[in-house]
C-alpha cells in the first residue's frame, strides 16, 4: 500500500495555506483604522488550521485508494470534457440540441447503445425544455432551433 | 399550551392547498430519490434547491417541499435495500440485512409494507419528539452570546465526522477548506476585497448552492463512470401483498423502540441516521434473543432499522432548526435553502418566523401520512422507475442539475464553477476527505466570523472571552470529546458496522 495520495495532497494544501496566509497579510487596512478582529484575522486562523492538518496528512498519511487505470481515467476525462462542452454550447446551440449531445454522449459512454443514448438525450431535453418554457415560463435558450 | 397554539398555526400553513400539493410532490420525488442508488438525499435535495428558486416559491412552500423530499428519501432508501440488496442511501444499509433475505423468500411485498409502516412509526414518534423538544431548546439557545455561538460552530464541525468517522484530521481539514472558500469575496463588515483576484464574478463570493450541486451531483456522476455501474443490478420481482393485521401489530413494539432510539441518535451531535439504524438493529436482536431469526429475513430486522433511520432523520432537524447547526449532510443542504431565502436560522426563527417553522413541522406530520399512503399502494410505481438503469438516469440527473443552476442566473460561468467543484469533490472523496464539512464551512463561514468579531468587540480584543462562560466551556469540551471519541471508540464501532456490511456483500 502506497501512501502517496495523502502526502501529495497535504503538500498542495500546505502551499495553499501559506499562500492564503500571505494573502491575508496583504489586505489594505480598512477605512477607519484597524480593529481587534479585522478582515484578516479569521483567514489567518484558518490558514493555521489548514497548515496543521496538511502537516498531519504528510506525516501520517492513510493508505491510498486506487486511482482509476488508464482506460477508466480516459472515460472520466471524456465525461468532464462533455460537461464543459455542454456549458460552452448551451447558449449557441440551444438547450435541446446541446442536451441531446451531452446526455447522449454520457449515456453512451456509460454503456448504453448509441441510438438509444442520443434518443434519451433528445427526449429528456425536449421534455425539460417544454416544462421550463411553457410550464414555468422560464425560457431556456433555443439556439439553432430559433426561427427568425 | 403555547406549543399547541403554534402547532395549530403550523397546520394552518401546511394545509393550504398549494403547500399540500408541493408536499405531496416532495414526498413522491423524495421517495424516488431515496430509492435510486447513487442519488442520495443530500444530492437530491441539492439539485432541487435551484429549481425551488426558479419556481419562485414562497419560503414556507419551498421549505415544506424540500423537507418532504428529505422525509421521503428516508422512506425510499429501503426499496433498493430490499429489492436490490444495495442501500439506496447509507442509513438504509441495515435494512438490507433482513429485507433482502425476506425478498428472496418471495416476501418482497411484505418486507416493503412492513418497512413502510416502520418508517411511518419512526417518523411519527420522532416528529412528536421534535415538537416537544425544539421549542425548549430554542428558548435555551436564546441565552447564547457570540462567544457561545462561536464555540457551538466549532462543536458542529468537530462532531460532524461522527463517532464512526475515520480520520478526524480530515474532517477538520474539510471544514477548513469550506471556511476558506467562504472567505472569498467582499468582507461584509469592512468592505475589504478578499481573494477576489479582481474577478468580477468572485466579488459576491462563491454561491454555496453551486458548490453543493457540483460537489454532490457531478462527483457522483464521475464515481459511477469509474465504477462502471451503469448497467444496474438484477432486481427481485414483487409478489402480491399478503399481510395480516396480526403481523403488523407484532412489529409495533419494535418500531416504537426504533423510533425513540433513532430520534435520540438524530438529535445528538455526531451520531446520525446511520448509527441510529445500526444501534436499533443490534438492540432489537438482543431484545428478541433466541426467538428471532435475524439475518435470514426476520420482519423485526426490517422494521427496527427503518424506524431507527426515519426517527433519526426527523431528530436531525432539531439542532438544524433550533440552533442553525445541522448535524448531517442533508440537513446542511436544507440549511443552505434557509440561508439563501434570507432567513437567519437559529432560535430567533421560532419567534420571528413562527409560521415558517411550525408550518414545516406540521408539514412533516402531514407528509408522513402521505408517505405511508404513497408507499404501500404505489410501491409498484417506484419499483418500475428503479428498474431504469443508472446509465440513463445519472446523465439526466446531471442535466437537471445544469438546468437548475443555469436558470438561477443565466450565466455559464456558474456552470464552469459547478463542474470545477464536481472534479474537486471527486478528488476529495478519493482521498476520503468528507464533503459535508466542506459544505458546512461554506454555509457557516460568514456567521462564524461575524460571531467571532462580535465576541472580540465585546471583550476589546481579549481572546479569552471565547471560553469565559460556563456554557461556552461546556461546548468546547463537547467539541474536544467529539474529536477524540472517533479515535478511541471509532475503530470498534466501525469494525462492527463493517462486519454487518460485509454480510450484505
Amino acid at each position: 500500500m502506497s501512501k502517496f495520495n495523502d502526502r501529495v495532497f497535504g503538500l498542495v494544501m500546505l502551499v495553499i495555506a501559506v499562500a492564503y496566509y500571505y494573502g491575508a497579510t496583504q489586505f489594505p487596512v480598512p477605512f477607519g483604522g484597524s480593529e481587534a478582529v479585522g478582515p484578516e484575522t479569521f483567514p489567518k486562523l484558518l490558514a493555521v488550521i489548514l497548515a496543521v492538518c496538511s502537516l498531519y496528512m504528510i506525516v501520517k498519511p492513510d493508505a491510498d485508494n486506487p486511482w482509476p487505470v488508464a482506460q477508466t481515467f480516459l472515460e472520466l476525462g471524456i465525461a468532464v470534457v462533455v460537461l464543459v462542452a455542454y456549458a460552452l454550447l448551451l447558449e449557441p446551440l440551444g438547450f435541446i440540441i446541446s442536451t441531446m449531445l451531452a446526455v447522449g454522449t454520457l449515456c453512451w459512454r456509460m454503456g448504453a447503445r448509441p441510438v438509444k443514448a442520443y434518443l434519451t438525450g433528445l427526449i429528456s431535453g425536449a421534455i425539460v425544455f417544454v416544462l421550463f418554457t411553457y410550464g414555468l415560463e422560464l425560457p431556456l435558450p433555443l439556439g439553432l432551433l430559433e426561427i427568425n | 399550551m403555547e406549543t399547541l397554539h403554534y402547532l395549530s398555526l403550523g397546520f394552518g400553513v401546511a394545509l393550504q392547498p398549494e403547500n399540500l400539493m408541493f408536499a405531496l410532490m416532495g414526498c413522491f420525488i423524495g421517495t424516488l430519490i431515496g430509492a435510486l442508488p447513487g442519488l442520495g438525499p443530500a444530492n437530491g435535495v441539492a439539485i432541487l434547491i435551484p429549481l425551488a428558486f426558479t419556481l419562485g416559491l414562497k419560503p414556507e412552500t419551498a421549505l415544506i417541499m424540500l423537507t418532504a423530499v428529505y422525509a421521503g428519501a428516508m422512506y425510499g432508501g429501503r426499496i433498493s435495500s430490499i429489492l436490490l440488496n444495495i442501500p439506496g442511501d447509507e442509513p438504509a444499509m441495515m435494512t438490507c440485512l433482513d429485507g433482502y433475505p425476506m425478498a428472496r423468500k418471495g416476501k418482497a411485498a411484505e418486507a416493503l409494507a412492513i418497512s413502510a409502516i416502520a418508517s411511518f412509526m419512526g417518523s411519527l414518534i420522532a416528529t412528536i419528539g421534535l415538537i416537544l423538544l425544539a421549542p425548549l431548546l430554542a428558548r435555551f439557545a436564546l441565552t447564547f452570546g457570540p462567544a457561545e455561538y462561536f464555540a457551538l460552530f466549532v462543536l458542529a464541525f468537530a462532531t460532524l465526522g461522527g463517532i464512526t468517522g475515520k480520520n478526524p484530521m480530515k474532517t477538520l481539514m474539510a471544514a477548513a477548506i469550506g471556511l476558506i472558500i467562504a472567505t472569498v469575496g467582499i468582507d461584509l463588515s469592512t468592505g475589504t476585497q478578499r481573494y477576489t483576484f479582481n474577478v468580477l464574478e468572485l466579488y459576491e463570493g462563491v454561491d454555496f448552492i453551486i458548490a453543493i450541486v457540483g460537489l454532490f451531483a457531478v462527483s457522483e456522476l464521475l464515481f459511477f463512470i469509474e465504477e462502471k455501474a451503469g448497467a444496474g443490478r438484477e432486481m427481485i420481482k414483487v409478489n402480491p401483498l399478503k399481510l395480516k393485521w396480526r403481523e403488523i401489530l407484532s412489529i409495533f413494539p419494535t418500531t416504537i423502540r426504533g423510533g425513540v432510539i433513532g430520534f435520540i441518535a438524530g438529535v445528538l451531535p455526531g451520531a446520525g441516521a446511520s448509527l441510529g439504524s445500526f444501534i436499533t438493529y443490534t438492540l432489537e436482536k438482543k431484545i428478541v434473543g433466541k426467538d428471532g431469526y435475524f439475518g435470514e429475513g426476520d420482519p423485526r430486522g426490517v422494521a427496527a432499522p427503518e424506524a431507527g433511520n426515519n426517527g433519526a432523520s426527523s431528530g436531525a432537524l432539531v439542532p438544524m432548526l433550533t440552533l442553525g447547526v445541522p448535524g448531517s449532510g442533508t440537513t446542511a443542504v436544507l440549511l443552505a435553502m434557509l440561508v439563501s431565502l434570507n432567513i437567519t436560522p437559529g432560535p430567533l426563527m421560532f419567534t420571528q418566523n413562527a409560521e415558517l417553522v411550525w408550518g414545516v413541522i406540521a408539514a412533516l406530520l402531514v407528509g408522513n401520512f402521505m408517505l405511508l399512503l404513497l408507499n404501500i399502494p404505489l410501491v409498484g410505481v417506484f419499483v418500475k422507475i428503479l428498474s431504469v438503469p443508472p446509465m440513463y438516469l445519472l446523465p439526466i440527473v446531471t442535466m437537471v442539475a445544469f438546468v437548475g443552476i443555469y436558470s438561477i442566473s443565466h450565466s455559464t460561468f456558474d456552470l464552469y464553477f459547478m463542474i470545477a467543484f464536481g472534479v474537486g469533490g471527486y478528488i476529495l472523496r478519493k482521498l476520503e476527505i468528507p464533503l459535508v464539512p466542506v459544505i458546512l464551512g461554506l454555509l457557516l463561514g460568514p456567521e462564524m466570523e461575524k460571531n467571532l468579531r462580535h465576541a472580540m468587540q465585546i471583550s476589546d480584543g481579549d481572546w479569552s472571552i471565547l471560553w469565559s462562560s460556563g456554557l461556552s466551556i461546556g461546548l468546547w469540551l463537547v467539541a474536544i470529546i467529539g474529536l477524540l471519541l472517533p479515535v478511541i471508540v471509532g475503530p470498534i464501532l466501525r469494525r462492527r458496522m463493517q462486519a454487518a456490511k460485509s454480510k450484505v456483500g
